[in-house]
């Protein structure tokens, strides 16, 4: 954060330090590198260079736990920012911050790296006071020997950098901040509300562009009429865009009004009339088609169960498309060098990616790009895919030749969005006379989210399996008898991308809230079902267990209050909870979620406990209110006032959450807690009124 | 040229009378506090004080405030109760929306010393938080309160 708050003081003179480096290169003021993730400052203070962006979801702070713990230094001695994309930072290839890889993924890499640096630092501080290192540690900052204060590692941080990193360093035994709760490092920049965010940022000569795109389809601009724009003073330039227009002012009310007063004409397009409707009846076709994808997962022969059952239960399942809305819109800075190099400062969760649009746009190589991550106000998978937006505001850089800042409005932030996929799904349970579970299919029918966003080398065939439309439903542990799982797809001029839990969270909404209509029928307890389909597990019955017994299942509630549990297992982690919940004049009232959470091990434990509260609140979230309307091949609902976010009033009294440290592999927090959330309250509405709810969102437009 | 005072301190704008306070805030005196996030009012972002009530600057023009006593987060000075009862109770995520959260709070606080948790919660119904912060925000008025009291 150092270096963002050198460069909001910006003057001229600045501009040497920020020049375009590799971030691998020293920082300057004396700093020594002592590994691709570390510098340390002669005064003792520790950069970390992460490999992921911060958006909220604490990682930077966790990653600086780490670090901190391993090396001996206090907490508060380390500054966090995320690195520029280069090998170091990437994981299968790429610079990235999603699957709830932040902490499972880097724990081992960065404490390697901090134990690297104090055995360079402890090298260099028993050679000069001709001791044994091995004689030697850190803590507080200082080289000491036995209760000795040698110096601190400031002192000894340059001649530590010119010595040879260990292949394989000596971890601490045991971490000492690692499963503790700490203080987030970027809270009480944010809590002063200083400008931490892209959006708050400014550069001498800069000028702002805000953007008008046209409909979600992607369609061409045929025309476009910018004289009333260009009329408004400040208005400086109209950049065509491939998608658009852009209006270039010297303040944002100009380019905001300039923008607003572009009229644009899009050539005709065989989607202009897609609407949601013609969605769900082309995934209700897809449903009901005679050939799909199995997945890679078949228990049995769900056909000779079916044959042998006393009873059959059958539902359909559907869920809308959902936007990220991350409440700092899309915006970025570009700035071109008279040396030809070009420096972007970007919210964006997708390192690489957005640097091959950068350098698509800008005819320019990775080396002369330097990318600045700022501090995202929020992602939830959203910045995973920006590089339109990011491609649009290299293009107005360069037809202005200034630096500039390019917005998109929150119109354009839900309009131009790539959603969490809308999905069907087809259950069917074969039930034995006394009550038993012989079987169960399930076809998932919709979008595929892997060919929209990610558009794999190798494509997936017309008709193929997209691994995340079957996502927690491949891998349960469940076992149900015969299973028979698979995906009919049906793809749709409508972006998809990975949101806050991708796949898993329509999955589990199907699956958890079928079992409950299921055991209804069969007349047994929702908690005991899921008990005997998962007697095989004990990990997965402890966190049932947990999160029904914390719950208090069961025990008398008052009148007109039902409690619904749900469990999902995802990155790694399994979540139960329990919602109890009312209606009040008809509409939910959630009054308590209880939580049980096995991700292993806790790293950070209160920013594990601020994930898991978020993620039950998003969860809520979508499930009530939230669903993009698709209509004349546009989105419909482009603001707040039509793209219904849960507020204060329908959030939870109370979320009790219970971490649970089973020792197994670590898991991840951010998605996690999300899925368990919605199928939860319906099972708890479910179970107050008798109806399934079979059509997400509950409350509908 | 409009004047309005703004944390304290008397300020001289020279901007059109329609320009939003928020972009007079951010752009023309440098206070990035208050958020752009929606334009229309309906996610609280944007809020301030003008004259003591919450207001969101995104829709609140300049001619309307010319005169007023405008306060941001900023003017809050970081050891507000508020700001006090944030941190300690580790309320932000992404914090994009929470200066808004902050400001609407104290707007709250300033009329109802000591709310329950249903005033509460109608007080910030018109605030969104996609991070999904809200129960903290509650615990932190709530703490904020019982501090000042």
């Amino acid at each position: 954060m150092t270096t963002r708050r050198e460069f909001l003081a910006a003057t001229g003179a600045l501009v040497v330090a920020l020049a375009v480096r590799p971030a691998s290169a020293a920082p300057g003021a004396g700093s020594a590198q002592l590994t691709a993730f570390l510098e340390v400052a002669p005064d003792g203070r520790v950069r970390l260079w992460s490999p992921t962006t911060e958006m909220g979801q604490g990682t930077h702070t966790a990653h600086a736990l780490l670090v901190a713990g391993e090396l001996g230094v206090p907490l508060a001695a380390v500054t966090v920012e995320t690195a520029h994309p280069a090998d170091p930072f990437r994981r299968n290839g790429q610079m990235s911050s999603g699957g709830s890889w932040g902490v499972r993924a880097w724990e081992g890499p960065l404490r390697r790296a901090a134990a690297q640096a104090r055995a360079v630092l402890l090298a260099e501080a028993g050679a000069r006071h001709g001791l044994d290192p091995a004689a030697l540690d850190i803590a507080e900052g200082e080289v000491r020997h036995g209760t000795r204060v040698l110096g601190g590692i400031g002192a000894y941080a340059a001649g530590a950098a010119a010595r040879p990193l260990p292949a394989d360093p000596v971890l601490r035994a045991r971490h000492p901040l690692a499963g503790t709760a700490v203080a987030r490092l970027d809270i009480p920049a944010k809590v002063r509300g200083e400008p931490v965010f892209c959006s708050d940022m400014t550069l001498p000569a800069l000028v702002h562009a805000w953007a008008r795109l046209g409909p979600m389809t992607g369609a061409e601009v045929e025309a476009v009429d910018d004289r009333a724009a260009r009329a408004i003073p400040g208005v400086l330039d109209v950049v065509r865009l491939p998608t658009g227009a852009a209006v270039v002012a010297t303040s944002n009310w100009a380019a905001i009004r300039g923008a607003e007063a572009l009229r644009l004409r899009f050539r005709a397009n065989p989607h202009d009339r897609l609407d949601s409707a013609a969605i769900s009846k082309g995934m209700a076709a897809a449903l009901g088609r005679a050939e799909a994808a199995a997945a890679p997962r078949a228990d049995g022969d769900f056909a000779a169960a079916r044959a042998a059952a006393a009873r059959v239960i059958e539902a359909d399942y559907e869920v809308p498309y959902l936007a990220h809305a991350p409440l700092e819109p899309w915006n970025c800075i570009v700035r071109f060098h008279a040396d030809g190099s070009l420096e972007v400062w970007a919210p964006t969760q997708a390192q690489d990616r957005l640097m091959a649009a950068i350098t698509a746009a800008a005819g320019l190589p990775a080396e002369k790009v330097r990318i600045h991550t700022t501090l995202l106000g929020g992602g939830f998978g959203r910045r995973l895919r920006d590089m339109e937006g990011m491609r649009d505001a290299v293009l107005v850089a360069k037809a202005v030749k200034r630096p500039v800042h390019f917005h998109w409005s929150r119109e354009e932030e839900l309009g131009q969005g790539w959603f969490r996929p809308a999905q069907m799904a087809r259950m069917q349970a074969a039930l034995a006379e006394d009550g038993r579970l012989l079987g169960l299919s399930i076809r998932t029918a919709g979008p595929s989210m892997v060919m929209d966003f990610a558009a794999p080398a190798t494509p997936i065939p017309e008709g193929g399996l997209d691994a995340s439309s079957v996502q927690s439903l491949a891998d349960t542990r469940y076992r149900f008898g015969a299973y028979r799982l698979d995906y009919a797809m049906a793809r749709f001029p409508v972006p998809t991308a990975p949101w806050r839990a991708v796949g898993s969270t329509q999955n589990g909404y199907f699956l958890e809230c079928f079992l409950d209509e299921v055991a209804k029928a069969a007349g047994v307890d929702p908690w005991r079902f899921r008990r005997r389909l998962l007697a095989h597990d004990a990990r997965a019955l402890r966190v049932l267990d947990t999160a029904a017994q914390e719950a208090g299942w069961g025990t008398p509630l008052p009148p007109g209050h039902a409690r619904g549990i749900a469990y999902v297992e995802s990155y790694g982690s399994l979540c139960a909870e329990v919602v109890e919940a009312s209606l009040e004049e008809g509409l939910p009232k959630v009054h308590r979620v209880t939580v049980a959470l096995d991700c292993g091990r806790v790293i950070s434990r209160d920013g594990t406990l601020a994930q898991v509260e978020g993620g039950v609140v998003q969860g809520l979230s979508a499930a009530l209110g939230e669903a993009v309307e698709i209509a004349g091949g546009a989105v419909a609902n482009r603001n707040f006032d039509g793209y219904r976010l849960l507020r204060m009033p329908d959030a939870p009294t109370r979320i009790d959450v219970h971490l649970i440290e089973s020792g197994e592999a670590i898991g991840g927090v951010g998605e996690p807690p999300l899925p368990p959330a919605a199928p939860a309250l319906v099972n708890a509405l479910f179970a107050l009124t008798g109806r399934p709810i079979r059509r997400l969102p509950i409350l509908s437009a | 040229m409009a004047k309005l005072v703004v944390n304290g301190e008397t300020r001289r704008v020279d901007a059109p009378g329609d320009m939003p306070l928020l972009w007079v805030l951010r752009d023309l005196l440098d206070l990035k506090g208050a958020k752009y996030g929606c334009g229309i009012g309906q996610c609280g972002a944007c809020t301030v004080l003008v004259d003591g009530g919450a207001v969101r600057s995104c829709i609140t023009p300049l001619e309307a405030v010319a005169g007023s006593e405008v306060t941001t987060i900023e003017g809050l000075g970081g050891d507000h109760p508020l700001q006090k009862a944030w941190i300690a109770l580790q309320v932000p995520q992404c914090g994009y929306c929470q200066p808004g959260q902050i400001m609407q709070a104290a707007a709250l606080l300033a009329e109802t010393p000591q709310p329950t948790d249903a005033e509460i919660d109608t007080a910030m119904a018109g605030n969104l938080c996609r991070c999904g912060t809200y129960l903290r925000i509650r615990a932190a008025i709530r703490a904020a309160a019982g501090a000042a009291a």
